[in-house]
């Protein structure tokens, strides 16, 4: 079930950029799908450690909330890049060339006001748990077994701070397009040539499972 | 302070519940213009927020405790325990087709009851109901039977706004049969057992589903366009698709014994599932590079679908302070009528609530509101049977049944239907060319069969009820 | 002036001084000065403190248990068998620890001040099957039990096991867990009681402590007139909650016997020898407040000689 990217490459800079982001967000992806896989490890051992050994984890609930920060925010900006955000394609969906690029540039502008907002307010979110003078560093800890809380709240800024990027490098993009005009502009998901998904149709199914 | 805007002086006597309406007008308008759900009511709750601050401490003040006060609310929300199944019910759904599970479920359905008027899809509801054993998310499932049964249909020649809306309204039914990540949901909201409502769902769920089928197939007798039966197999055939199918009961045993037998919570028993189907998936050759395809996958659909929680939920917070759902509470409470009437309107708000919003995020919005609504209306005194014909407990987890049903409803009617959206982009990323309105175009008569299944269980809550009673 | 109050759950006699604040303050004020309580509409629990240091409202209430870093100074008031009996006596204990300088430092930090304590009575544990009522007992127990009270099951050979408080009545109906400690009214509204066979009625191992506060800009931008309004009502609040409270335990036996819970008396011995594996916890907790540049010794001889100070006749 690998995902077709539909995203455009060229030898501009842009392109060299998209692709060098991509790289950290597919890993940060990647990360956080790992993190998944660990969280249902660690499930498995609780359960079985606590009814065969009666040893079960201690703190299990306060281990498992930490590291859903993790994969609840690590793959922000690549679900971004590769279009992933549920929207409604009413609208932008009839729209082809300039009038497009405008609808997405403009969406992409709203999206990057409110991320500029949270970076902010997700950043003092962890400064109220983080305190250079504090045993951990810790101002905040979690209620079982007093986990410092801060690295957990740490990983949402930093997830936001390269959305943030995605988002520049996506309004620098849809910006091109609106300059140059046309349908094939590099760095962003675009929407499907019908015909070359025609193409590709039949070869999907055969290859499936 | 110095303020270049006079914030409090400009909003001064502007009502806060005021601007929430209007707030909310815009983001629907925001949401039709094609901005990201999640950031258009991460945006409009941050916009209301500045609203509500700046008029009461002015324009510097008022924007840095907005933005202090959205910020908390992605990291809050996000690392509740009860939110970890999630993941791991998607996760589960993406192991079990690289288990090969779905695809031997697919061709069973389809070898036992093709033949039926519109079979494929019929065949697509009863896979979708058989696999909605294993996975908790109707989300998942709708992904993943969208890559098997859509192009089988499309190849003969069903309609494909027919075929995408079968898998969109299919996977609605993993959140009835258990496991169901959103009954858990539920469940903790409420403080009700998790075990009953998981079992109350196994029946709903069956009757969901036949009355999807009956209308599949009263469809394709009135349109034979839609897609033909497909017929042929003979006996022996069909009892050798059977044992492909297996392992989904020995997942459903160990799911249900965990839990029942104390070996588990429910949260956990979710995770001994993937463990199971995940030995599988490997047994079944499985390597590293498709663990990993799983990986990417699973955790970009828990991206989106944390990334829709927390937007609403920033959205709604500002909805707390603009105390709207409290105006709720005191319309509802307020109304001079009976008890069935009252409960009409209510599923009549989450219709509307459930054209725009996700099922998760419109339940956390809502319950706090509707549960105690509907518990007042039942208003049965300790022991004793309500104004709904059961008792408190009952009226708990046939309410929970109900509100899932119509939390599920909205996964699939426009403009913002989860399911719907999801098939339209598995089949974008399969190059299908079938669009996000083909496929609400298809889903829109199991809208009709979601009504028929609520009526049901409304007139006959015993359905809900009678496994969670065996429970004692 | 309209203050908005963050408080959690439902309307609840945990909440009923905050309630009966309001209605004070309210009346006395001419409708002037009043409150908007929010039961999770404002904030989730463990942030309300994060909440008043931003300013988002003017007053909330918390659990110290919740996040221990947050406010390390009170969490004295949470160790195991500290020896409180009743509810004034924790009254008079927790007002003493909060009118120490290390709290009302810590406090400020988050822009903070206590206004007033809301005192839980003692956690008891109920479990399914044979009652334990000694401490041999607990061996291999798995208890629903967070912080200082599981620190203490687990020093007698006791199983601390993770589940969410919601998750407690599932964890305890499968046999993930045998037992669990709450106070009497989250027994009450986490139905562990509903499929509990027994509860200890006497073995007290310490409770959580939860204070109001008020965003210290707020209060201090109120008038005098106000100010005095507020401050009068703050003893009335509680004079309410302890009568309300009282009530509510009365009405406990009666639950007991309808829910067909036996009433497990521990023995005075089995509960020395408890309070005896909590020393070590006791001597843990002033280290690492020392280790944290509180003064620890100071905070923990407060407490204990608040708690002798004020015992029952
Ligand atoms: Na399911
Ligand atoms: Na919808």
């Amino acid at each position: 079930m690998a995902t077709m990217s539909s995203v455009l490459t060229d030898d501009s800079s842009l392109s060299r950029l998209d692709r060098a982001l991509l790289r950290v967000e597919s890993a940060l992806n990647l990360a956080s799908g790992v993190v998944i896989f660990a969280l249902v490890g660690l499930a498995i051992y609780n359960v079985l450690a606590r009814k065969l050994l009666n040893a079960p984890v201690p703190g299990y609930v306060d281990w498992t909330e930490q590291f859903m920060a993790v994969f609840a925010f690590l793959g922000l900006a690549y679900v971004q890049r590769e279009g992933g955000h549920i929207r409604m394609d009413l609208v932008v969906g009839k729209l082809r060339g300039r009038l497009l690029w405008l609808f997405e540039w403009l969406s992409v502008v709203f999206m990057l006001i409110v991320t500029t907002a949270l970076i902010y307010g997700t950043w003092f979110h962890f400064d109220r748990s983080f305190d250079w003078g504090a045993p951990n560093f810790s101002t905040d800890s979690s209620i079982d077994i007093s986990l410092p809380l801060w690295p957990a709240k740490l990983a949402v800024p930093v997830a936001l701070s390269i959305l943030w990027l995605r988002l520049a490098l996506q309004i620098w993009a849809y910006g091109r397009g609106l300059r140059r005009g046309g349908d094939r502009i590099v760095a962003v998901p675009l929407p499907e040539d019908p015909a070359e998904q025609a193409n590709k149709e039949a070869a999907t199914v055969a290859g499936a499972d | 302070m110095d303020q270049f805007i006079d914030m409090k002086a400009l909003l001064d006597g502007v009502s806060i519940f005021n601007v929430s309406l209007w707030l909310s007008g815009l983001l629907l308008v925001l949401v039709l213009i094609g901005v990201r759900v999640a950031f258009a009511a991460a945006f409009i709750g941050f916009i209301g927020l500045c609203a509500f601050f700046m008029q009461k401490q002015g324009f510097d003040r008022g924007l840095v405790t907005a933005a202090k006060l959205t910020g908390q609310i992605p990291h809050s929300k996000s690392t509740t325990y009860a939110l970890s199944l999630i993941p791991t019910f998607i996760l589960i759904g993406y192991l079990a087709y690289y288990a090969g599970l779905t695809r031997y479920l697919f061709e069973a359905a389809k070898r036992w009851i093709g033949w039926t008027p519109g079979g494929l899809g019929v065949a697509t509801v009863f896979a979708t109901a058989g696999f909605a054993a294993v996975s908790g998310a109707s989300v998942a499932t709708s992904a993943v039977f969208a890559r098997i049964a859509i192009p089988e249909m499309l190849r003969l020649g069903y309609d494909k706004r027919f075929a995408a809306g079968v898998v969109a309204a299919g996977g609605t039914l993993a959140s009835l049969i258990p496991p169901s990540a959103i009954l858990v949901i539920y469940a903790i909201i409420v403080e009700e057992s998790v075990g009953k409502l998981l079992l109350a769902g196994f029946l709903p769920g069956l009757v969901s589903a036949l009355i999807y089928a009956a209308l599949v197939m009263g469809l394709a007798r009135l349109r034979p366009s839609l897609g033909p039966a497909v017929g042929g197999y003979t006996w022996g055939q069909r009892f050798a698709s059977l044992p492909g199918a297996m392992p989904i009961l020995l997942v459903v045993f160990i799911i249900v014994y965990s839990i029942y037998f104390g070996w588990a919570t429910p949260t956990e028993a979710g995770a001994l599932g993937a463990g199971v189907v995940l030995t599988m998936a490997i047994w079944k050759g499985m390597r590293w590079q498709q663990l990993k395809g799983a990986l990417m996958e699973a955790a970009k659909l828990t991206v989106m679908i944390f990334a829709m929680i927390w937007g609403v939920l920033i959205y709604v917070r500002f909805l707390g302070f603009a105390r709207l759902p409290d105006a709720f509470a005191e319309f509802i409470t307020g109304l001079d009528m009976g008890p069935y009437q009252i409960l009409l309107m209510i599923l009549l708000v989450y219709v509307v609530l459930g054209m725009f919003m996700d099922a998760i995020g419109m339940l956390i919005l809502t319950l706090p509101i509707t549960f105690p609504a509907v518990m007042a209306l039942n208003g049965a005194e300790a022991g004793g049977v309500g104004a709904l014909g059961m008792t408190n407990q009952e009226a708990a987890i046939w309410f929970g049944i109900i509100v899932v049903k119509m939390a599920e409803l909205c996964l699939i009617t426009p403009p913002i239907g989860l399911n719907c959206f999801v098939v339209a982009g598995v089949a974008q990323d399969a190059k299908m060319e079938i669009s996000v309105q083909d496929v609400f175009r298809g889903a829109s008569p199991f809208f009709v069969a979601d009504v028929a299944t609520v009526a049901v269980l409304i007139a006959f809550p015993g359905i809900v009820l009678w496994l969670p009673g065996l429970l004692g | 002036t309209e203050w908005n109050v963050s408080v959690w759950g439902k309307r609840r006699a945990f909440t009923e001084h905050i309630e009966k604040l309001a209605e004070l303050v309210a009346e006395r004020s001419g409708g002037e000065f009043t409150m908007n309580v929010s039961y999770g509409g404002l904030s989730k629990n463990r942030e309300n403190l994060d909440g008043i240091s931003i300013g988002a409202f003017e007053m909330a209430q918390f659990c110290a248990g919740y996040h221990r870093d947050k406010n390390r100074a009170i969490t004295v008031l949470e160790l195991p068998f500290l020896g409180v009996q009743t509810l004034e006596q924790e009254v008079a204990v927790a007002n003493t620890v909060y009118a120490h300088p290390a709290v009302t430092e810590e406090m400020a930090q988050w822009n903070a001040r206590i206004l007033m304590t809301s005192p839980m009575p003692q956690y008891n544990i109920v479990g399914t099957g044979e009652p334990r009522a000694t401490v041999d007992s607990f061996d291999g127990m798995r208890v629903r039990a967070t912080g200082g009270i599981g620190a203490m099951f687990e020093s007698v050979g006791a199983v601390p096991t993770s589940v969410t408080a919601t998750e407690a009545y599932n964890a305890m109906e499968s046999g993930v867990v045998d037992t669990v400690a709450f106070a009497q009214h989250a027994h009450l509204s986490f139905r562990t009681i509903d499929i509990a066979d027994w509860w200890t009625e006497n073995l007290n191992p310490g409770t959580v402590n939860c204070p109001v506060v008020v965003n210290t800009d707020a209060l201090e931008a109120l008038s005098d007139e106000h100010r005095a309004i507020l401050d009068a009502a703050v003893t009335e609040s509680i004079d309410y909650y302890l009568t309300n409270y009282a009530e509510l335990l009365e009405g406990w036996e009666a639950t007991l016997s309808e829910k067909g819970v036996q009433k497990v008396t521990v023995d005075a011995a089995e509960i020395a020898k408890l309070a005896e594996g909590a020393q070590p916890i006791h001597q843990a907790w002033i280290e690492q407040a020392n280790a944290d540049g509180l003064p620890g010794q100071e905070l923990y001889d407060l407490a204990v000689q608040a708690v002798a100070d004020n015992a029952p006749e």
